[in-house]
């Protein structure tokens, strides 16, 4: 104290409301970042379940004894398989073929299914007639300007700080 | 699903709960709640800010990491300060670190290390008169503070400051109940007499 002198009671007292009223300190900007970076959060099973295989297979001697089995298991595979199929070119040429006419045949029916879906339904004709005619534009224009906008915005929302985040940069 | 503001009036069991389940928000709550007093604590505890820092990071770090051994029918607060607290006396072991002075810890060599290991008074918005005689008897609490053992300055600090129960205390520091009021009790007799020259 400067001129005021306390006696032994009023020290007393005011030891004891100075000591409740010192100030709390707070650790430097990002102390929270910092700490949250070093913190494992707990995940679903199936992730720690992928994790600790891909750490239990990333063991130097672990890796190397499975990159030799799978090579050996891929020089295994093709000696049993290409003599095979070897022996049966004619007969997978023949399957290939129909599986591949089977496809050409289903995507052809869903074109076809689709176009005539869209002349009887007027969808061609509105996108004929919006196209010639100059009063569908600037609607189609502004559909697409607020389409972009929209994005924006979804964009910068996930981009702000949530409100954790703000206090621990404040 | 609890927001932030939800979080925040949640028991800090509540809140322990809703991190065990994997919320990130609710580690981050649980990080706003304590990081003052934990800072606080260690840092009236070693001076010295950056090694307050790396302390109560090191503190969260190993209590948030471990939240699956917390035992809830213990206080969190009571587990938090006491990790913090052990990380403190430890360090205070190592170091040796002399707390005697508020003008910087005596390894402090440069200008800048001064001011770091510097405690800084009061401010609480008073008269100007009641301010200074505020900050000058708070600069004589926190240098009065830097001279007591430390488990005599753990326990003030968490008693008078952090306001937590004698329980509580017993709790974070390992001690009988009677331990600690007998601490405190000779804490406060110790600051009277560091104080002695303010009398009449």
């Amino acid at each position: 104290m400067t001129d005021k002198q306390l006696d032994a009671g009023d020290l007393d007292l005011a030891v004891l409301r100075e000591l409740s009223a010192l100030r709390s300190f707070a650790p430097s900007r990002g102390f929270s970042g910092r700490v949250m970076n070093r913190v494992r959060l707990p995940q679903p099973a199936a992730v720690a379940l992928f994790r600790r295989a891909g750490a239990w297979v990333m063991q130097p001697r672990r890796a190397v004894t499975l990159a030799t089995a799978y090579a050996a298991s891929v020089v295994i595979a093709l000696r049993l398989a290409v003599p095979w199929l070897e022996a049966h070119a004619s007969a997978l040429q023949l399957g290939v073929a129909w599986i591949g006419a089977q496809l050409g045949a289903a995507f052809n029916t869903a074109a076809m299914g689709l176009a005539d879906w869209a002349v009887r339904s007027g969808a061609a004709a509105l996108v004929r007639s919006a196209a010639s005619s100059g009063a569908a534009l600037p609607a189609l224009a502004a559909a697409a300007i607020g389409y972009a906008a929209a994005g924006v915005c979804f964009y910068t929302l996930l981009k702000s700080p949530r409100r954790n985040d703000a206090l621990a940069r404040s | 699903m609890a927001t932030a503001k939800d979080l925040r009036t949640l028991a800090d069991r509540e809140v322990v709960a809703l991190a065990k389940a994997g919320k990130e928000a609710a580690y981050r709550e649980l990080l706003y709640r304590y990081e003052r007093p934990v800072f606080s604590l260690i840092y009236r505890m070693v001076r010295d800010r950056a090694l307050a820092e790396d302390l109560s990071q090191e503190t969260f770090v190993k209590v948030l990491n471990a939240l699956d051994s917390y035992r809830p029918e213990f206080k969190f607060s009571s587990w938090i300060f006491k990790i913090a607290n052990n990380a403190a006396i430890d360090q205070l072991r190592k170091r040796e670190v002399n707390t005697l002075s508020l003008d910087g810890a005596p390894g402090a060599r440069t200008a800048e290390e001064v001011e770091a290991t510097a405690l800084q008074a009061a401010d609480r918005g008073e008269s100007p008169l009641a301010e200074l005689e505020a900050r000058e008897l708070g600069t004589e609490i926190e240098q009065a503070i830097g001279k007591l053992r430390p488990e005599y300055r753990t326990a003030i600090l968490l008693r008078h400051v952090e306001g937590r129960a004698y329980e509580e205390i017993a709790e974070v520091m390992d001690l009988p109940l009677g331990t600690v009021k007998t601490y405190i009790h000779r804490a406060r007799l110790e600051l009277r007499d560091y104080l002695a020259h303010l009398r009449t």
